[in-house]
């Protein structure tokens, strides 16, 4: 096939792509549908379920049939309509969907079992015969089902989102478009004009002459104009395909999908647009009229073969016919005939039509079928009963126009059938703040559009208190369609609705005899508008026949509900290219780069990464490093950096006060330099978090959360102050960066200590345990210092400005090189922790309460505080379970958490059932493996030995009940 | 002076810098930073306090409000000191926190105007980028995060997210800027 | 969803975090001697209107402020914001 006259391609650019391997050319302004239509190609894809041959059906976004797989390796990309792909140098498609080459699909025989895949065919396998759905019937129709395939390689390019804020968006830069936003950005309001084409003008681009001067000189005009507005952003390529709540707008903007790489540009931008008001002008969508065997290549709409004849100067066979049943059906032949391609027959569904042009018009007459294995060669036309059968290379039809409503629907407005225009008109209000315009308000007509769009933007604006002005719009056809409705082709053969997911007239007429009748059962039950496409070419008409077989009124049969986005997004720009190590926010604390150059091994905790362990030379195994970690902690010194807990500044006269009623246990008590430890309970009673509370000054405290709920703590805590008390004088802040916080501990610990203060005295007597104090450090560096053990050791915890911590870290290793000084990770910490039997995560797992922690007594009763009432309710209390220690009785046997606890020789089932283990380890210490976990009768147990039942791994072990304290139960270390 | 040496958000002892185009990110490793936030029955404090979403530059430090009766106070160069003490002075009988390290700054100059910060805004952060102007500031979701924005002139921004996340930030910021001189 | 907020105005709803129903406000007195039955239905009793419904929202990623936000279920119209502290202390919670 040749290229017709005139275009708006660029016939001094010539472009080379390839399809399914072989070699083609099209121009600038090509899309890669109507380069292939210049190039002869009209088959471009097999059916999803039958397999039949599909050619291109449109000219735009709706595209149903010519779903592509565009470059290849890592970019390579599934289902991309050719309507809408732009072509550039070196573009590489590939049809899909196929076994075998695209003539010769060995997947077609399903078309021959078509009687077996009909409506329901699905849910009908669920149902027998039961055996076969897993091995046969599901991995069958996964591998046959499903259009393009995935690359499974990480997608090479960048993505990113962004934000824009306006007083009006206009979405559609057709004629309706266009003269809102002239109109709206002549006043100086900020405009957004997003249109998804790669060039404005929309329909204008299509008609042959729709207004006085020829179209695309008028959009240059009004184009150039634009550039001149600041205040007016155009976006091309960008498809606007959600309308959310208040005026929020989620569009795709495609910066470089129509390069053939991006090199340093993003693929697509995600844009989150908030606008005062908005102008829906996203135009209309051909309806066809099916007949029977209405799928060949070369079977299109008939606004898709003027739109490809008049804007791409191609038109895909050289004689052509028209099926129509209404008056735009007869311009696509006059402008077809204006181009030299010859028309067979205009085939028209109303009697009394005259032909318009010199050229058969076959009044009263219907296409009934249509013959061409691979792309169309004849119709059938019948009128009054006699058939014949005309040659012809393509097939435009043209079944009325339906406005595109869905952005107007995407707050479940139900649109409604409106008899005078023939079609569903969105109701104003659907989505507050955004107004129809042009055919997509049922304006079809060129000076319809023009005018609705400028009158749209004017009241838009005038609703913000802008006045505009109208523009002089230039003189415009004002064609009236005179629809007939026709909706489709009664016949015994296939008559399809979606052609995407192979939906018939036949599969409509099965779903009403299953009594799967109302719209929403419909789509389910035959898959119909469920494609990619979501049914822009299928979805009415189906409902129009669901409504003749019913009786019902087409607006009682109503419309299915429409939801974002209008044409498919990439996963890749929703997850606005944060990905890998950029995937969420990745904290470092103070001393990471010391750690890093001492080879530690990192562990993420949340969005923190911290040091887990620090292996040596010769250490094969983590285990080794963490047991000489905890070891040498115990026997000299050991340094954590534990920055990653919650900090939290409470200041104010009522501070005390504030904490009182936030912890279980009593802080205004405290005294002024002295720590004391919180236990914080949720208002139903159960333990929620913990941490320390040190009182700096009379009215300063400073509180620690756990690092996972250093947020959430903050976030109620502050909820208390606001909602609860705001009659207490407190203030919060969150102070948890501002501080590297590295624990000291061990026996050197106020040795080692003693070498880095400014001569601060640090005896016993003086600092005790839980002591608290401002100090300087290292020649004048302010600092805090804890006196506190998580350890059970004699443990500091020291403070000072995050920028220092790295040193700190350094130095204190180095000035304790002769006491033992060693780095240790957070597997250390856990271990000595649980052989200190202190509570971690595990244990406040927001099912546990106070009293199972064994501080019960702590809850005070003379104070209010969050959650205390509701942990003094009977179940809690009548709660017998408490936290014990755990030791294997051969001391070679594990210990696992999450093994549940039984009473010797007991069934192993839940109604035995006495606790669980909560966290394990091996122990350096104690030489064996030990647990803490929670039992029954507990406290009253110690010594008795019983079973740990672990039925994942098959082990049943022995454990003796121990004091959850297996060093240094008396806390004598801690106070040394 | 301590006779420890400061490390840097970005983990350098150097603050890190990176030009694009006409636009240049700086990481602010000298900016000193504390709270203030007012308390029951304190007098006024002796600083400037600005309104909601507003900053304002005074002679040796800037304001900005952080919330309902707090605010920050910025020390341009005055990082070593023991600021939160000094503002403490000045603000008797409120509540003082230091803040110093609790943010990592980074600063953002355009050689062309406002134009470019702008055009960087709109991929930053959810805020009406025509509107916010010189003089405003406010704390806003960015990449998971929140961070304070301040608009210190037409052709500077200050974005100050917790220093732990630096790295995260000046990704961001970067890479964000870097796009933009690729299609400017 | 854009919430009004009273003092920086219209932010996008994901700057903030939902808690729920502003009933939550009225917290018992921990003390009164029918405490427990008080606290049972504070804690466990909560209308979930659709329609106009009084909701508590923190600006977590904004000036952490609570707001009662006063919102119809149904429709995500806003009818108004106000800070907590406010509507506490005005007795208006």
């Amino acid at each position: 096939m040749t290229r017709l006259s005139g275009g708006l391609i660029d016939r001094s650019r010539s472009l080379s792509f390839t399809f399914d391997g072989k070699s083609y050319t099209g121009h600038a302004g090509d899309t890669l549908a109507s380069a292939l239509l210049a190039n002869g190609v009209r088959l471009m894809g097999r059916s999803f379920k039958y397999h039949r041959p599909r050619g291109v059906f449109s000219a735009g976004s709706e595209e149903p049939n010519a779903l592509v797989e565009l470059r290849s390796g890592a970019r390579q990309e599934p289902n991309t309509r050719a309507t809408v792909a732009e072509l550039f140098d070196g573009l590489d498609a590939r049809s899909q969907n196929r076994i075998g080459s695209l003539s010769f699909d060995l997947m077609a025989v399903n078309d021959l079992f078509s009687p077996f895949l009909t409506a329901g065919f699905y849910y009908k396998t669920f149902m027998w015969p039961r055996a076969f759905w897993e091995k046969l019937y599901e991995p069958a129709i996964r591998r046959a089902a499903g259009l393009g395939s995935l690359t499974h390689r990480p997608d090479p390019d960048g993505y990113d989102a962004g934000y824009l804020h306006c007083d009006l968006l206009v979405i559609g830069g057709g004629a309706a478009g266009l003269a809102a936003a002239l109109t709206a950005a002549r006043t100086g309001a900020r405009v957004i004009l997003a249109d998804e084409d790669f060039r404005l003008g929309g329909r204008l681009l299509a008609e042959s002459n729709p207004l006085e001067m020829p179209a695309p000189e008028w959009i240059a005009g009004i184009e150039a104009e634009f550039a001149s507005l600041p205040n007016l952003r155009v976006m091309r390529r960008t498809t606007v395909w959600g309308a959310f709540d208040h005026g929020i707008y989620g569009a795709v903007e495609r910066v470089s999908d129509h390069l053939a790489e991006p090199g340093k540009r993003v693929r697509q931008t995600l844009w989150r647009i908030t606008a005062r008001r908005a102008i829906l002008a996203s135009g209309a969508t051909e309806r066809h009229i099916p007949f029977a065997n209405n799928d060949r290549p070369g079977i299109m709409l008939a606004g898709a073969l003027r739109a490809y004849a008049n804007r791409w100067a191609v038109s895909p066979a050289q004689r052509v016919a028209i099926f129509t049943s209404n008056d735009d059906g007869h311009r696509t032949a006059l402008d077809l005939a204006a181009k030299g391609v010859e028309i067979a027959a205009v085939i028209d569904a109303r009697t009394d039509i005259l032909s318009q042009g010199s050229y058969r018009t076959i009044a009263g007459a219907q296409v009934t079928g249509s013959r061409g294995r691979l792309g169309l060669r004849r119709i059938q036309v019948t009128q009054g009963g006699t058939s014949e059968w005309l040659d012809c290379g393509a097939l435009g039809i043209a079944g009325g126009w339906n406005p595109n409503l869905h952005l107007a629907s995407h707050h479940r407005g139900r649109p409604q059938w409106n008899e005078a225009a023939q079609a569903f008109l969105a109701q104003e209000g659907f989505v507050p703040g955004l107004t129809i315009a042009g055919a997509a308000a049922g304006q079809g007509s060129t000076a319809r559009a023009l005018a609705s769009g400028a009158e749209a933007a004017r009241a838009a604006l005038e609703a913000l208190g802008i006045t505009a002005g109208l523009p002089d719009l230039p003189q415009a056809e004002d064609a009236s369609l005179n629809q007939y409705p026709l909706w489709h082709v009664p016949g015994q053969d296939r008559a399809w609705v979606d052609f995407q997911n192979d939906v018939t007239v036949k599969d409509i007429k099965l779903a009403h005899q299953e009594n799967m009748r109302p719209v929403e059962h419909l789509k389910r039950w035959t898959t119909l508008g469920m494609a990619t496409d979501q049914g822009k070419t299928s979805n009415v008409t189906a409902l129009a026949v669901m409504a003749e077989l019913t009786g019902q009124s087409i607006n009682q049969t109503g419309t299915t509900i429409f939801r974002p986005p209008y044409t498919p997004v990439s996963l890749s720009v929703l997850g606005g290219g944060d990905t890998g190590p950029h995937f969420r926010p990745r904290r470092l604390t103070p001393t990471h780069d010391w750690a890093t150059s001492q080879g530690a091994i990192f562990v993420e905790v949340g969005q923190w990464m911290r040091a887990q362990y620090f292996p040596r030379v010769g250490e094969t195994h983590w285990r080794q490093t963490v047991d000489r970690e905890v070891l040498s902690t115990r026997k000299g010194v050991g340094i954590c950096d534990v920055t990653t807990l919650g900090k939290i500044d409470v200041q104010g006269g009522d501070a005390g006060e504030f904490l009182d009623r936030v912890y279980a246990n009593a802080m205004k008590s405290l005294k002024v330099g002295m720590v004391r430890y919180g236990l914080m309970l949720r208002e139903d009673g159960f333990a929620w978090d913990d941490g320390t509370c040190a009182r700096l000054a009379e009215t300063h405290y400073v509180v620690t959360t756990t690092t996972a709920n250093a947020g959430t703590i903050y976030r109620h805590m502050e909820f208390c102050r606001q909602c609860l008390w705001p009659e207490l004088d407190v203030q919060l802040i969150s102070t948890t960066d501002a501080w590297a916080q590295l624990s000291v501990a061990g026996p050197n610990a106020r040795k080692l200590l003693e070498r880095v203060v400014d001569g601060f005295d640090l005896s016993n007597e003086t600092f005790p345990f839980m002591a608290c104090a401002n100090l300087t450090i290292c020649g004048g560096l302010r600092a805090r210092l804890f006196r506190i053990s998580f350890s059970g050791e004699l443990a500091y915890e020291i403070a000072v400005p995050a920028r220092y911590g790295n040193a700190l870290m350094a130095r204190l290793i180095e000035k304790g090189a002769d006491l033992g000084a060693t780095p240790y990770g957070t597997e250390a910490l856990g271990v000595m922790r649980i052989e200190k039997g202190h509570a971690a995560g595990n244990e406040l797992n927001g099912q546990t309460t106070a009293q199972m922690l064994g501080m019960g007594r702590m809850v005070s009763t003379k104070k209010d505080s969050i959650g205390a009432v509701m942990s003094r309710r009977d179940g809690m209390v009548a709660e017998r379970r408490v936290l014990v220690g755990l030791q294997p009785v051969d001391p070679t046997d594990p210990v696992v958490a999450g093994s549940h606890l039984f009473t010797k020789g007991a069934v192993q089932d839940t109604a035995n059932d006495q606790g669980w283990i909560t966290s394990a380890c091996f122990s350096p210490h104690v030489g064996s493996a030990i647990g803490l976990g929670y039992l029954e009768n507990g406290a009253e147990r110690m010594g008795e030995v019983i079973t740990a039942a672990n039925p994942l791994q098959k082990q049943s072990v022995m454990l003796r009940v121990v004091s959850a304290h297996f060093v240094d139960p008396e806390g004598v270390r801690l106070r040394a | 002076m301590p006779d420890l040496q400061p490390t840097c958000a970005l983990g350098a002892p150097k603050p890190k810098t990176a030009r694009f185009g006409v636009l240049t990110v700086t990481e602010n490793a000298n900016l000193a930073l504390a709270s203030v936030a007012l308390r029951r029955d304190a007098g006024a404090p002796d600083l400037p306090l600005p309104g909601p979403g507003e900053w304002i530059e005074a002679e040796d430090i800037a304001v900005f409000w952080i919330g309902p009766d707090q605010w920050m106070v910025e020390g341009h160069g005055r990082a070593a000191d023991d600021f939160a003490h000094a503002i403490a002075h000045r603000a008797l009988g409120c509540s003082v926190t230091e803040q110093t390290d609790g943010f990592a700054a980074f600063e953002i100059t355009s050689d062309a105007g406002a134009e470019p910060i702008r055009a960087l805004l709109e991929k930053l952060v959810n805020v009406e980028a025509h509107c916010f102007t010189a003089g405003q500031a406010t704390r806003t979701g960015f990449h998971h995060m929140s961070v304070f924005v301040i608009r210190r002139a037409d052709d500077r921004l200050a974005v100050l997210g917790m220093r732990s996340a630096a790295g995260t930030i000046w990704h961001a910021l970067t890479e964000t800027a870097g796009r933009l001189e690729v299609t400017a | 969803m854009l919430i009004p907020h009273p003092l920086l105005g219209p932010r996008d709803s994901s700057e903030f975090s939902y808690l729920g129903d502003a009933s939550l406000m009225d917290r018992p007195d921990g003390m009164a001697p029918d405490a427990a039955e008080r606290f049972h239905d504070y804690v466990h009793l909560r209308d979930n209107p659709a329609g106009i419904h009084r909701e508590l929202w923190f600006h977590e990623q904004g000036d952490r402020s609570w707001l009662v936000v006063t919102r119809n279920t149904v429709t995500h119209e806003i009818l108004g914001a106000e800070l907590a502290r406010d509507a506490r202390k005005g007795g208006a919670a």
